[in-house]
């Protein structure tokens, strides 16, 4: 259920409790994190932090830790899921979930007691009603002799719990069954059966024909989107309880920010979310302005930009952050010597000199500076790119530091992906979370760097893939394998590296690509994940147009396809469109996937 | 040369940085022992020939030997006091059991000597604070919070918190615990203190 009053139903109650966070991996889960860190250490609520990558890490996690809490609180993972039947917990066991995947899986919404969810309503749900979807188990029992209208709403409301509950029951031995008998079996095979178990939608558990229930749940599960970051959720939270902090509101900056880098929402959504900031901003921020009582240089100061979108400019020479921009790099088709020579021509075009650009920003020269993003947009305007600036929020602190939104979010990005295997996937978690505290502003650059390195290592990869064709058209959709030998391949085996340079390549393709039809269509791309274990990583993106709703069908298509070919994928990562597959089944679920979207 | 020995000995236990325990140089102190022996014995048999024999030729060697004798003594009573002092600082390092490398490296009467400290330490601690007794090893530093930040270096496995319950310590999780009960396992370097 919607939890209504997040002070009274969720912070009350876990005020007095211990509890156990579980954090996905992803930028946007690392801030709401630090905030709700923050808050509980203010108010001295005993609590664990687990971080969680995947399905696989948070079964096995819930399975250690729930002896010793009462109280989940989930952040960025379990909503979009039916998570009573994946984590089997005890009746009393509670769940706070603070998620921005939807659609929220309709199990999570209508369960009363266990299941809490920290989402606002109003946030473009469009949960099919009640009735409509739970009506249809009892007009399918053999004695509808009694008229489902005239029995009373409580009745219906107790044979389907009966039914809930004996279907948890069955899934239970089922699963006790399967672990007495399989314990040794081989760790894909396994996860297939929980793949299976996952999403026991009504395709896969009842043999009955097409019912409006059926068609309804699969109208609402079809397509994958997001909603309001949740550390932004997390920073209304505390604004309510009047312990809102400046940091606190950077990092829900970064959140939000996270979200329109990845292209996770629209653009109207995150212009909406930048003016609700905004007020904030300017709340708490505003003895800046004034001559007289301006605050110390080492205070935190937020302010709002709106700035280049250029990516980590201020931190790189202009024509290195120019040339790795996707948005820039595709509209100048720089994979090609023509796209050189144009970028050439906008730099002279402006009057900046060469060798300006490619120094470091900050030993650029002032007169230059000056005006430079107004006239960066001009003659943007001039080479058709209209979108060169972008609203967005900058901190400083100090002389020396000085970051936009946009830059911290691609540092910790790095960090928390970056392909080091000195530690587990837990080491680079907690150094993307210490790097977000202003102490530790030496990870942070730290990230910078590894950025720098990833930007410039997904160009190269894109600009190779546009010059020897990688990119083939399946029919209903665009095929992209990384082949193994690929310098840098093994920055692009995590998620977020691949869905970024998925969502890049697709971008530089539309602007190369003189097919009218291949614009329309989405991606599907491949990069090796494990050689041991012989898997790749497969990756679905929407198809590319200004006014994408970023709605994403391919956690659907990927689960069906590989059924009907009954091909060895595992549904490791919180968001749907991400699978691992064995590589040799990758043609025949190619096939499958094609026959399916045609 | 005389009282080399009882210089090697000392010079081990300077080496070892503060806080370390060497293993206990039971050669070396037998030796040196030994060494006093012998030069008491010589003395002995010549001052009882300058005596009878009233050759005052041996009066400076008879006094050089003394020298070295109370040199030795010097230097053993160091070595053992030190070595006393290092012990007593262990248990308020590492509370009353101590890890089984750095039992090895004590003798037998060492451990004789701690436990006794352990005792009269605890029954100073039993007298303290009215009934229940004030345990003064913790709060070492005045502590800032209640409450503190620990994350986990290594896997540890359950520990208890005060209301019974049990708190899983796997590597990398964080936690907020009371600050006394993390103190010994942040000593200990199984828990890291995250200030942020």
């Amino acid at each position: 259920m919607f939890v209504s009053d997040f002070r009274k139903e969720f912070y009350e109650v876990v005020q007095s409790q211990r509890v156990l966070l579980f954090v996905a991996s992803d930028v946007d889960a690392l801030c709401a994190c630090k905030i709700l860190q923050a808050l509980f250490q203010c108010d001295h609520v005993q609590y664990t932090l687990v971080p969680v990558s995947g399905w696989q890490e948070l079964e096995t996690a819930f399975l250690e830790h729930k002896e010793q809490f009462h109280y989940f609180i989930l952040i960025n993972c379990g909503a979009n899921v039916d998570l009573l039947d994946i984590l089997q917990p005890d009746e009393d066991t509670i769940f706070f979930v603070c998620d921005t995947h939807r659609p929220v899986n309709v199990v999570n919404v209508y369960n009363d007691t266990q299941i809490k969810l920290l989402i606002k309503q109003d946030d473009d749900l469009e949960v099919p009603a009640y009735e409509d979807i739970f009506r249809d188990e009892e007009e399918d029992e053999e004695h509808s002799g009694n008229d489902s209208d005239g029995s009373e709403p409580s009745e219906k409301r107790t044979r389907l719990e009966e039914e809930i509950v004996e279907q948890t029951m069955r899934r239970r031995q089922r699963r006790e069954w399967e672990a007495r008998s399989g314990s040794g079996s081989e760790p894909v095979a396994a996860a297939l059966e929980k793949s299976s178990r996952l999403f026991p939608g009504p395709m896969s558990d009842r043999t009955a024909p097409r019912s409006p229930r059926r068609d309804i749940l699969f109208d609402y599960e079809q397509y994958e989107y997001h909603g309001t970051s949740s550390a932004m959720v997390m920073f209304e939270l505390a604004w309510m309880l009047s312990k809102d902090l400046n940091d606190m509101l950077w990092w829900a900056i970064v959140g939000l920010t996270d979200q329109w880098v990845q292209d996770k929402i629209t653009q109207m959504k995150y212009v909406t979310d930048v003016g609700v900031l905004q007020r904030h901003v300017s709340r708490h921020n505003h003895r800046n302005e004034d001559e007289e009582n301006t605050l110390s240089v080492d205070c935190t100061r937020i302010s709002f930009e709106y700035d280049l979108r250029l990516v980590l400019y201020q931190h790189w020479s202009l024509h290195d952050s120019l040339c790795n921009t996707s948005y820039t790099a595709a509209r100048f088709k720089l994979w090609s010597v023509h796209g050189q020579k144009r970028l050439q021509e906008f730099l002279a075009d402006m009057g900046l000199p060469l060798k300006q650009v490619k120094q470091k920003f900050q030993a650029m020269d002032i007169s230059l500076k000056e005006n430079l993003r107004e006239m960066i947009e001009e003659s943007a305007n001039k080479f058709g790119m209209k979108d060169m600036r972008v609203q967005t929020f900058s901190i400083h602190f100090g002389f020396k530091h000085k970051f936009l939104a946009s830059d911290v979010v691609f540092a910790t990005m790095s960090l928390m992906e970056s392909p080091e295997k000195d530690g587990s996937g837990t080491d680079h978690f907690i150094q993307a979370l210490d790097s977000l505290s202003r102490s530790n502003l030496d990870k942070l650059y730290h990230g910078l760097e590894l950025a720098k390195k990833q930007l410039r290592a997904t160009q190269q990869t894109i600009a190779s893939c546009l010059c020897t064709n990688l990119v083939i058209s399946q029919g209903p959709f665009l095929y992209c394998s990384l082949m193994e030998g690929t310098p840098d391949v093994m920055l692009f085996s995590r998620p977020a590296s691949l869905s970024l340079l998925s969502k890049h390549l697709l971008k530089s393709f539309v602007c190369s690509t003189k097919n009218r039809r291949c614009k329309l269509l989405p991606l599907v791309m491949a990069a090796p994940l494990s050689v041991e274990h012989g898997t790749v990583t497969v990756v679905g993106i929407p198809p590319e147009t200004d006014s994408s709703d970023r709605k994403n069908f391919f956690g659907r298509a990927f689960e069906k396809a590989a059924e009907s070919t009954s091909s060895r994928m595992l549904h490791n990562h919180f968001d749907l469109s991400v699978i691992e597959l064995k590589a040799e089944d990758r043609s025949k679920f190619l096939d499958a996937l094609i026959s399916l979207l045609s | 040369m005389f009282c080399d020995k009882a210089m090697e000995l000392i010079r081990e236990l300077h080496r070892a940085p503060e806080g370390q325990l060497p293993a206990f140089n039971e050669d070396g102190l037998r030796q040196v022992l030994e060494e006093m022996k012998a030069l008491y014995e010589q003395n002995q048999s010549d001052v009882n020939e300058a005596k009878s024999g009233g050759r005052s030729d041996l009066i400076p060697t008879i006094k050089f030997r003394h020298c070295s004798l109370l040199r030795n003594r010097r230097c053993t009573v160091a070595y053992l006091y030190d070595r006393l002092l290092r012990i007593r600082a262990l248990r308020w390092e590492y509370g009353s059991v101590l890890p089984n490398a750095l039992r090895f490296h004590m003798a037998a009467e060492e451990m004789e000597w701690f436990n006794n400290y352990k005792r009269s330490l605890a029954t100073y601690m039993r007298s303290l604070g009215g009934d229940e007794g004030l345990d003064i090893t913790q709060d070492m530093k005045p502590p800032k919070s209640l409450y503190i930040e620990v994350r986990c270096l290594k896997d540890y496995g359950e520990f208890e918190v005060d209301d019974g319950t049990s708190v899983l310590l796997k590597k990398n999780s964080q936690h907020f615990l009371p600050r006394w009960k993390c103190e010994q396992l942040i000593r200990q370097g199984v828990l890291e203190h995250i200030l942020s």
